[in-house]
């Protein structure tokens, strides 16, 4: 529904330039619900903003529904009143001199699309309907709340074109409660509607949530795309595994075919690395596991219990292996009278990636 | 589907909308850079202008330096401007200082006495002390020769201090704006330390507030000398019938020479030559101090509020102040023309004259040429607001949304009108129409002269009033109408208009008024069909009839205050200050 490539875009700034974008290609089907997250700065609003047309690149190529609305070669440019998208703005762009209904009417009614008045009518009503908004149809959108008005923005883009949809961090503005019970509508909403939804944010539990397919972006760069399990996973590097929750990080050499040694002594990894080769171990702090039997089971070692918080749901403790503090989460709270445990990692929990200069802590 | 190149585009991201605006926005600079070059180069011509017989050369400029008449006109000039800079510090200073950093009771009515101070027309003021302070004629003298017995009249009001004294009057409004704004800007705490510290409230006004304020202060200065350099209206109406010239006057002179004198173009653009340059080192100074002003400012957030002075019974003495200054500035010159206006002939008032007040100037007055004036006047305030805000809005639009360079240009180019003074602008397109357009396009003797002077003379203001005002809108607003379809042109009628409306009224009324009042241009430019309202009160003054000039002025007071009434109340609300 939305392909790109080669997309660059930079910034003439007081003290040079930015690169805000650097050749980017991504592929985004349609009825997909596409999330793009990445920390703060690393050009995702810049990527939607190029697809809505409200930046020019700089080049590379853009297509929308399969027509080419922006490219360097030959040269294109279609501007944003004829990409006909819906789009959410961070700040949710509610014009405030308008009522509810009439903000989202005007694009309808005196937009490119021109649509008869009677049928803007019927379709402010379905919009409004959708997100359940038609109770305050005639109030001034600025008498609205913070979720209301977000509500509003997202009736105005549907209405606009429910095809494609492009929404840029819509839920910052929100409190944490709201924020989740509105992730679950606009997904909810997506599906129902089959909208293609590009939907951009800085918050990767809200990525992983809402999302059919994630993209993380750094510094102008994709640097995986693919479904939520599998990116968080199958990561495949160390800045991805990392973004995506905390990782507790070892430092290792593959001693023989699958096996590798690390400050915890001899460890069972699913890896094809070389004999020899360097390596980088990580997993997930959900994949230590306490086994209070049994000794004997691969990749377990004898740890020292360390400080615990108590995080309402569940536990995050750290625990002592050979002088190395690795991080734990569990229901409860590793306990036994000399204060040590035995401690496992299944070889599958095991990311394994080419060494570098990080050190675990 | 429309193709255009990437690499074409001028302007931002909004395409072929952004470079009509541009084109838009371009007009003015362009005419101003027109006007400009045309008063250099009728400076350089000897001989008929413009005409293959012109001899170009230097000889005008050598002629009017080694004049000695030019030279006590220049001399008047800069006694008139510094006695008129100090006259509306003397006031609108302590008046300031009075409304942001006191206790002063009545503060909306500072507000309201000064900022309508700015729309009640020079000539007004200057008018009513001819009629003060006249050698011959003014009351003032006459009752001072009766009481004290004098040979002659002990007060000259036609002389460049006197002249200087008025404008200052007139100015001490624009003083108070100025400074008052930069007493809000200043941090109080500084003062607040100080005070802490133990000095009295006289030793932090003199040894801490004032050094504060001196850059603020300077650029004060600087503003009203430009102003104050190139006036026309308060010399004209006090000097031409005594023969006492300033530079603007001298310039009038020349280009209607009394008697059977010919027009001397190339002087007149030799004069102008010389004060587009003084403006333009003025402005250049009045840009430097305040760009050092910035530096070390000392910056306040939203949450200061400044510890007020207690002033205790000095109120009163205050008030005893401000109520002097709006007595001579503004209330007793309306009183003496209202005066003039209904008594047969002029001389003090006394009871015996009082019975003769009558309405006969009103119907002895010429009223075709008066009808003709409130035609075009008319024409004037209808069509040159709507042009200044659809010109000011595009330029604004432009610069506050636009990335590329040549916003910058734009910006300066905004900026332009408000270094040269509107003598200048009269001039040049006096010349202009005359030389270049000549019979070709017939502007010379149009309104329409007139009208794109004005447009270009209140551009300055405009652009910065809706500059700051769009700069408070979010951008998003108006991106989330492109993207949902609505073209340039819809998205500034339905989303950014409506949003910055009072801005936008504010705008429209004081370019109004302004354009009410104005006398400048009108004079220069006038011809016959074209005269404006205040143009006809001028020509009534300048051939003498006092009593007429009053009747009319009278007319126009009437018209004019229900709009200052009304801008008062909306000036209020958008926060916009004239310059
Ligand atoms: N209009 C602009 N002018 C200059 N630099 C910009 C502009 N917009 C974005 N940038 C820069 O481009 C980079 C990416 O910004 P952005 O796309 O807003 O990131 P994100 O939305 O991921 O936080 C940042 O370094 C930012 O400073
Ligand atoms: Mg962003």
């Amino acid at each position: 529904m939305i392909s790109i490539s080669r997309l660059q875009k930079r910034f003439n700034v007081s003290d040079g330039v930015v690169a805000a974008i650097r050749s980017l290609d991504l592929e985004i089907a349609e009825g997909e619900l596409f999330v793009i997250v990445g920390a703060s700065g690393s050009g995702k609003t810049t990527l939607l903003r190029c697809i809505a047309g409200l930046e020019t690149p700089d080049a590379g190529e853009i297509r929308i529904a399969g027509k080419v609305v922006s490219s360097d070669n030959p040269p294109t440019w279609i501007p944003p009143q004829q990409r006909k998208l819906g789009m959410v703005f961070q700040s949710y762009a509610v014009w405030p001199h308008l009522t509810v209904c009439e903000n989202i009417a005007l694009p309808l009614a005196e937009g490119s699309q021109r649509i008869p008045r009677r049928e803007v009518a019927q379709r402010v009503q379905e919009a409004l309907r959708l997100v359940q908004l038609e109770e305050q149809s005639d109030r001034p959108a600025t008498l609205l709340s913070g979720g209301q008005q977000q509500r509003v923005a997202l009736a105005r883009a549907i209405a606009v074109n429910s095809r494609i949809v492009l929404m840029d961090e819509p839920l910052s503005n929100l409190d944490a409660r709201l924020r989740e019970e509105v992730r679950g509508k606009i997904r909810e909403l997506a599906k129902q509607l089959g909208s293609t939804v590009l939907y951009v944010t800085h918050d990767q539990i809200e990525a992983m949530a809402i999302a059919d397919k994630i993209a993380l972006m750094q510094a102008g760069e994709l640097l995986q795309v693919g479904a939520p399990f599998e990116i968080y996973h199958k990561p495949t590097c160390a800045d991805v595994a990392e973004f995506f929750g905390s990782v507790n990080w070892l430092d290792a050499q593959v001693v023989e075919a699958g096996v590798a040694d690390s400050p915890l002594g001899k460890l069972q990894i699913e890896s094809s690395s070389k004999v020899g080769d360097k390596v980088l171990l990580g997993f997930r702090p959900e994949c230590l596991s306490l086994s209070d039997s049994g000794a004997n089971c691969s990749n377990s070692f004898q740890a020292k219990i360390g400080s615990s918080t108590f995080l309402g749901d569940q536990f995050i403790y750290t625990v002592i292996v050979n002088e190395r503090q690795l991080f734990g989460k569990n229901r409860t709270i590793p306990q036994s009278p000399d204060g040590t445990a035995l401690c496992r990692v299944s070889p599958s929990d095991i990311m394994v990636f080419p060494s570098r200069s990080k050190n675990g802590g | 589907m429309r193709q255009t190149s990437l690499r074409f585009r001028l302007l931002g991201e909004k395409g072929q909308t952004s470079s009509a605006l541009l084109s838009l926005a371009l007009v003015p600079m362009a005419t101003i850079l027109v006007l400009v070059t045309v008063m250099f180069w009728v400076s350089i011509q000897k001989g008929a202008v413009g005409t293959p017989s012109a001899i170009y050369t230097l000889n005008n400029y050598s002629e009017v330096f080694s004049d000695p008449f030019v030279l006590r006109v220049a001399a008047n000039t800069v006694i008139f401007t510094i006695t008129a800079t100090l006259v509306a510090l003397l006031f609108g200073l302590p008046i300031a200082w009075l409304a942001e950093r006191s206790n002063v009771p009545g503060k909306t009515l500072i507000y309201a006495i000064m900022t309508l101070g700015l729309l009640i027309p020079g000539i007004y003021t200057a008018m009513g002390w001819t009629l003060i302070a006249h050698p011959r004629i003014g009351i003032l003298n006459r009752w001072l020769v009766d009481l004290f017995n004098l040979n002659e009249a002990p007060i000259n009001i036609a002389t460049p201090i006197g002249m200087g004294f008025v404008q200052g009057l007139s100015l001490s409004a624009l003083a108070f704006i100025l400074t008052a704004q930069m007493f809000r800007a200043m941090n109080p705490t500084l003062e607040e330390a100080a005070r802490v510290h133990g000095m009295g409230y006289g030793k932090i006004l003199w040894r801490v507030t004032l050094p504060l304020a001196r850059p603020g202060i300077l650029a004060a200065v600087i503003y009203i000398l430009t102003i104050g350099i190139a006036t026309f209206d308060i010399p004209a109406i006090l000097g031409l019938g005594n023969r006492v010239y300033m530079l603007s006057t001298f310039i009038y002179l020349k280009v209607h020479p009394q008697g059977a004198g010919l027009p001397e173009y190339g002087i007149t653009g030799v004069v102008g030559a010389f004060m587009i340059i003084v403006a333009g080192l003025l402005t250049l100074w009045y840009s430097q101090v305040l760009r050092q002003g910035h530096r070390f400012e000392v910056v306040t957030g939203k949450g200061y509020k400044p510890a007020l002075v207690p002033l205790g019974r000095w109120s009163i003495a205050a008030w005893c102040f401000i109520g002097g200054y709006t007595l001579i500035s503004k209330l007793l010159p309306l009183l003496l023309i209202a005066y003039a206006a209904l008594t047969p002939y002029f001389v003090p008032p006394s009871l015996a004259m009082m019975r003769q007040l009558s309405l006969s100037h009103f119907y002895g007055m010429d009223w075709e040429l008066v009808l003709r004036g409130l035609t075009n006047t008319a024409i004037l305030v209808t069509v040159v607001p709507l042009a200044v805000l659809l010109l000011g809005f595009s330029i604004s639009w432009l610069i506050v949304r636009s990335r590329s360079r040549a916003r910058y240009a734009l910006e300066f180019g905004a900026f332009l009108p408000h270094a040269l003074p509107e003598v200048i602008l009269a001039i040049g397109a006096l010349l202009l129409s005359l030389f270049v357009f000549g019979t070709s396009i017939p502007l010379y003797g149009s309104v329409w002269l007139i009208a794109i002077v004005y447009v270009v003379a209140r551009l300055a203001f405009a652009t910065r009033a809706l500059n700051g005002s769009l700069l408070q809108i979010h951008r998003e607003l108006e991106e989330a109408a492109f993207v949902a379809g609505l073209s340039t042109f819809r998205t500034a009628w339905r989303v950014l208009l409506p949003l910055i409306r009072p801005t936008l009224f504010s705008v429209w009324i004081w370019s109004a008024l302004l354009v009410y009042r104005e006398l400048t241009v009108a004079v220069f430019l006038a011809v016959h069909d074209n005269i404006t309202l205040p143009a006809v009160i001028w020509s009534y003054w300048y051939s003498g009839s006092i009593n007429k000039a009053s009747a009319v002025t009278l007319l126009m007071t009437l018209v004019l205050a229900p709009l200052i009434l009304a801008a008062w109340c909306f000036g209020r609300r958008s926060q916009v200050s004239a310059q």
